[in-house]
């Protein structure tokens, strides 16, 4: 059978089971062409068939016969075409998994839309019924309308003036960008993780027949979940490990489960973690240190963080036996969030003939895997490679050594080859990680002046055999030093593990308490904003406040739920996150072929990383952008910190600036540059071919609050970021549906490195917020617990038309202790997002959403559809 | 795998093996991944006689089997003739899937249950003996009881459509049979009736009503992309300004898509949106929920009285 692929004839193979995606990908190398939900969903694998945008995961390989495909490497016949400039330019890219699929989508789009209609751009739900069929994870959405917007308008025909805001935009926007997924070394060989299909059972024997094969199973022998690793099983192609994997026989003697978390609380449940040793071996889903804390059965706590309980507790019951109506109470719940990222957690690993390991692996910890790899396989540091050059998102499940890579790296010894592991999508939302589901019960108490006279709040996470609740805690941080009581529980149940996952327990503290302050202002007929300005004692947030009051939406909201079938509304939410950093940080100039190199582990998630280190340096030594190239992504280059807890940028941009200045003062030594002033120009660098410098991160002033490191690399530095969110919602009260119009985004992070990129991340940011608000939920069989929601047609994360016109307004004062006076946003750019949804829809409707996500039968109960 | 080039050869395969049609191909490669099918298949997409609409001289329309939905969507004849139709067709899945699903595959698709499409539970549409979604989770339930066990909504939209229309289906070697006969709302094992090895050729529609509005809406937590909580296909033909006709279909509430007499009986006479809401009100006695699908009831009604209030829009002079 014939076909055409980007011109050039080619021939498909005759099995009938092979996809269009398969084809091109595996069987062509054109691996621009992304498989990442492999149900038609998120259109990253999307190519054209004969000009028509087509979702080549779902086709036949067979159907392609005698069309014309095109896929990203052949949009634009070769050259750029203008969508891919327009990505380019306005940054509508972030990890960039899915980029190609919608340059696909878009470029036909364009083209049709400038031949009807001329260089015009098209309306926002124009726009967004034709990329309807993308999902981007990381929420790039502005920047992709602005970008398709422009392309239309004719703006994009010619090359670009400016450097882009992203370093690596061109190679993400061509399909150039190569993924872990994309690595495919010769004669490699093909993993597949055999998972428990039951919630608890001890495993009495495990025949993965004549297969290599490798046990993933604890020394106890005991699965605890529906799709807990088993074993894995390699072979030499994709189709020979799949018959493989179904040939493993397990032999399981069951155990009594709590799959369901409610059944996990009452008397007489099946144990998930028993014994002393169990429960010390939980897995976390929190960053960092899990304090300790005592069980009973399957309920693990409290922890307590709050400072005079006692008063706190007495006045509260007071309040409520006098019916004091300044006592806010209320019982706060937040569904399962999973990570998803599109491309999912995947792993090449080969060890060479010297006996030195090689992983390729999607992963936000380059540096700090490498070490753990070394510790595991008992090899020096120096023999072990880790390379992540892209990495198609990760939003906290792709920290540390976990079970791709164990399993690839060992398959790789027992077989002699490279073996390549790759979760699906249903392995990914059901083992890739997730943020818990909570259950937060809070009071608030304010007194006759209107000052917070009194919290308390008990959260219950429920994170399957997982533990790390620290929902409140993080309330001990925010609101001034009234007398509080923090209690955080786990509720272990047997179901899968969560992960951190960006602002670990933020978006559901602030779910409950953010809700609470707003129900405080209405009860003492203050102003939301002006309450919160009132009770927080943060500079830096109290201009946010001031910006927020000022803006107009806010100004001109009307009091009082609107009649009508469509209501709208405004609420507003702060956060608090805290301040991380990695003071091993250390980056290498080196000048190379007339260019400067910056050299450093990091791996670039979507965050920007490398345009981080390429502005800092390209300012620094006042070259142009394109004098300096950014070689980053693995763990031969210098020391870089994790991509988690906000701190990469404010560890790498201190150290790429220190480099540079290195640099410049050896340039001076020298002689070199204009009058011998350090400034850069071509002939400059000529002179100073082959200098290597060395950067570090230099300490703050003031110091830290912790003396030491933690033992994640991290330091806790001084000052909180913060956050104040405006969210306008219309609700269609006929059907349920709340539509997110309008977001201003108020972010206090000091001095932002590479706006665009920081713009958007705060950008996305608002859309993960507004998934959890409205639509994620990842559901289980209540009585296995097993995933149902694993294929991403039914876990919705917000596509396109979901995105509110965002507004980011950086607020960069209040920082000047910090080296490089700027730290990092992801977190706190996120976690307030759902609450703000919630004010605004009780704005909207006068019904108080207390359960997440605001599902359409949700909304119609809350204001009482009958 | 066989690929025949002509209606007798696709027909032939089809009887003379148990291999699966297949079309577009968006439901059968889904099915293949989760081990709900299996290669070899008869591929159609050389059948070039199954693709495209015809004009038939009373003025009807015949959609052939293979037509994507993406032509049906885009084609200005069919959108004046039978505007539910276009609607529907236009509003269903992405563009990226309409440009390659067919009418005939889009018919005879398998429900989106997910206790059905995971390989970690057995069920009625399996060979088991019950319907764990009844007992576990079935949010995205029936709310409309029609004698089946199994609680998986039918997922074809283009069939509510076409139900709305009264087109008939073309097996081959069959007579045409009315769209509806397609499906039986008590069958707990299958998602359409036809026997294995059956080849739908096209579907028939009606000659055009002159005069005829139409709607589609659907109720969803996204603001696109996304299968329906429940949806409603409504037509309505008025002559001298009065409501003569009316059709209401409801898709995504019942094991098959319903048509709704009692409001399309209320319809007639109407002459404004004015008229929907007490139209529409007897909708959630017809239902018959499960626990987790109250909401549906009242939804449905609401769906297709959102639909009714825009078909009933006063027609331009």
């Amino acid at each position: 059978m014939g076909t055409t692929v980007n011109g050039t004839p080619a021939q498909i193979g005759a099995d009938p089971a092979t996809t269009a995606a398969e084809f091109v990908r595996d069987g062509l190398g054109l691996t621009g062409t992304k498989t990442a939900c492999n149900a038609g969903v998120c259109g990253s694998c999307t190519l054209l068939l004969d000009g028509a945008p087509a979702a080549s995961c779902l086709l036949p390989a067979t159907a392609l016969e005698g069309r014309s495909v095109t896929t990203v490497e052949g949009i634009g016949n070769g050259a750029e075409h203008p969508v891919q400039r327009a990505f380019a330019a306005h940054d509508a890219m972030q990890c960039g998994y899915c980029t190609p699929g919608f340059v696909v989508e878009a470029a036909a789009f364009v083209d049709r839309h400038r031949a009807e209609h001329g260089d015009t751009a098209p309306a926002r739900d124009e726009i967004a019924d034709a990329l309807a069929g993308h999902l981007c994870r990381c929420g790039a959405y502005p920047g992709i309308y602005a970008a398709v917007a422009s392309a239309c308008a004719g703006e994009h025909d010619g090359a670009a003036e400016s450097a882009p805001p992203r370093t690596e935009a061109a190679e993400k926007a061509s399909g150039r960008a190569r993924y872990t997924t994309d690595v495919r070394p010769e004669g490699c060989w093909e993993a597949v993780i055999v998972r428990s299909t039951r919630a608890h059972a001890h495993v009495l024997g495990v025949d993965a027949g004549g297969a290599h094969h490798v046990d993933l199973l604890g020394a106890d022998r005991t699965v605890r979940y529906v799709g807990q690793p088993l074993v894995a099983v390699a072979a030499p192609t994709a189709a020979k490990a799949r018959a493989a994997a179904e040939q493993v026989s397990v032999d399981y003697r069951d155990l009594p489960a709590a799959a369901d978390p409610a059944a996990a609380r009452l008397p007489g449940a099946a144990v998930v973690h028993s014994t002393r040793a169990e429960r010390g071996a939980a897995p976390s889903h929190s960053e960092g240190f899990v304090p300790p804390a005592r069980w009973k059965d399957n309920v693990r706590g409290p922890f307590n963080m709050g400072w005079r309980s006692a008063t706190a507790v007495k006045r509260i019951r007071e309040a409520a036996r006098r019916g004091d109506d300044r006592l806010v109470t209320g019982v706060f719940q937040t569904a399962v969030q999973a990570h998803t990222p599109l491309e999912p957690h995947a792993c090449v690993a080969r060890w060479d003939d010297a006996g030195d390991l090689h992983i390729h692996v999607s992963t936000q910890a380059v540096a700090a895997l490498a070490e753990e790899a070394a510790e595991r396989w008992e090899l020096p540091r120096g023999r072990v490679h880790i390379t992540a050059e892209h990495v198609g998102g990760a939003f906290g499940a792709k920290a540390g050594l976990r079970v791709e890579t164990v399993a690839a790296v060992e398959l790789a010894r027992a077989c002699g080859a490279p073996v390549r592991l790759v979760f699906d999508r249903a392995a990914e939302l059901t083992d890739g990680g997730h943020r818990p589901a909570s259950r937060t019960e809070i009071a608030l108490l304010a007194d006759a002046d209107g000052h917070l006279s009194a919290m308390t709040m008990d959260a219950y996470s429920d994170g399957g055999v997982s533990v790390g609740g620290m929902v409140t805690t993080l309330a001990r941080l925010m609101y001034g030093r009234g007398p509080r009581r923090l209690r955080d529980f786990d509720v272990v149940s047997h179901r899968p593990p969560g992960a951190p996952f960006r602002g670990p327990n933020g978006p559901q503290l602030l779910w409950a308490l953010e809700q609470a302050v707003d129900d405080m202002a209405h009860r003492i007929g203050e102003d939301p904003i002006a309450l919160r300005r009132r009770w927080d004692g943060n500079t830096k947030r109290h201009a946010l406040y001031d910006w927020a009051a000022a803006l107009p939406v806010w100004r001109e909201r009307t009091a009082g739920a609107p009649p009508g079938r469509f209501r709208r509304g405004v609420g507003v939410a702060a956060a608090n996150w805290m301040y991380l950093v990695d003071s091993a940080t250390t980056i290498e100039l080196v000048v190379e072929d007339g260019t400067v190199v910056a050299e450093t582990a990091v791996q670039d998630i979507g965050t920007g990383a490398r345009s981080v280190v390429s502005g800092v340096v390209a300012d620094e030594l006042g070259v142009p952008a394109g004098l300096v190239r950014v070689r980053a992504g693995h763990s031969d280059l210098p020391y870089a910190p994790a991509s988690t807890g906000s701190r990469t940028t404010a560890s790498l941009g201190p150290a790429a600036r220190d480099a540079a200045a290195k640099l410049q003062e050896e340039a001076r030594g020298r002689g070199a540059g204009t009058a011998g002033s350090g400034r850069l120009d071509a002939a400059a660098l000529a002179a100073l071919e082959g200098l290597r410098v060395r950067g570090r991160r230099r300490r703050d002033r003031r110091g830290y609050v912790t003396p030491f490191a933690l033992p994640d690399g991290g330091t806790i530095g001084r000052g909180f970021t913060g956050a104040v969110h405006v969210v306008e919602v219309e609700v269609d009260t006929l059907l349920g549906a709340v539509r997110p119009t309008r977001c201003w985004a108020g972010i206090s992070a000091g001095r932002i490195y590479a706006e665009r990129p920081a713009r958007n991340q705060c950008e996305g940011g608002v859309v993960q917020g507004i998934g959890y608000a409205l639509y994620e939920q990842r559901r289980d069989d209540p009585l296995t617990g097993a995933v149902l929601t694993a294929n991403m047609e039914d876990y919705r994360i917000p596509g396109i038309g979901d995105t509110p016109e965002i507004t980011v307004h950086f607020h960069e004062e209040g920082w000047e202790h910090v080296t490089g006076g700027g730290v990092g946003l992801g977190e706190v750019s996120t976690i307030g997002v759902a609450a703000a949804v919630g004010n605004a829809v009780f704005d909207a409707t006068g019904w108080r959403p207390r359960e997440l996500p605001l599902r359409p039968d949700r909304i119609l109960e809350g204001i009482g559809a009958k | 795998m066989s690929t025949p080039v002509d209606v007798p050869a696709a027909a032939a395969a089809l009887r003379d093996s148990t291999a699966e049609a297949r079309a577009g191909g968006t439901d059968v490669m889904a099915r293949l991944s989760e081990g709900l099918a299996a290669a070899p298949f008869t591929d159609l997409h050389r059948v070039r006689e199954l693709r495209g609409v015809e004009w038939r001289a009373d003025g009807s329309a015949r959609i052939g089997a293979m037509t994507t939905v993406a032509e049906i969507a885009a084609d200005a004849r069919l959108r004046s003739a039978y505007p539910a139709l276009t609607a529907t067709a236009g509003a269903l899945a992405t563009p990226q899937i309409r440009s390659v699903a067919t009418v005939g595959g889009n018919l005879l698709q398998r429900n989106r249950c997910p206790y059905f499409r995971s390989a970690a539970f057995d069920c009625l549409q399996k060979g088991g003996d019950s319907c764990p979604a009844r007992t576990g989770d079935h949010l995205h339930g029936t709310a409309v009881d029609l004698g089946a066990a199994c609680v998986a909504p039918h997922p074809s939209s283009l069939a509510a459509a076409l139900l709305a229309y009264g087109a008939e289906v073309q097996v081959e070697g069959t007579e045409p049979r009315p769209v509806g006969e397609l499906y039986d709302g008590s069958d707990s094992g299958r998602d359409h009736v036809l026997e294995a090895g059956a080849l739908v050729t096209g579907v028939a529609l009606p000659v055009p009503a002159a005069g005829e509005s139409a709607a589609y809406r659907r109720a969803t937590s996204r603001s696109r992309a996304e299968w329906p909580l429940v949806e409603a296909v409504v037509r309505v033909v008025r002559t001298g300004g009065a409501v003569t006709e009316a059709a209401v279909a409801a898709g995504a509430v019942a094991r098959t898509p319903l048509r709704l007499p009692d409001v399309e009986q209320a319809l007639l006479g109407a002459s404004g949106p004015e008229a929907a809401a007490a139209a529409v009100a007897p909708v959630p006695d017809l239902c018959s929920p499960l626990p987790q699908t109250g909401y549906k009831a009242v939804l449905l009604r609401d769906t297709v009285r959102d639909a009714l209030e825009r078909a009933l829009e006063p027609l331009e002079a």
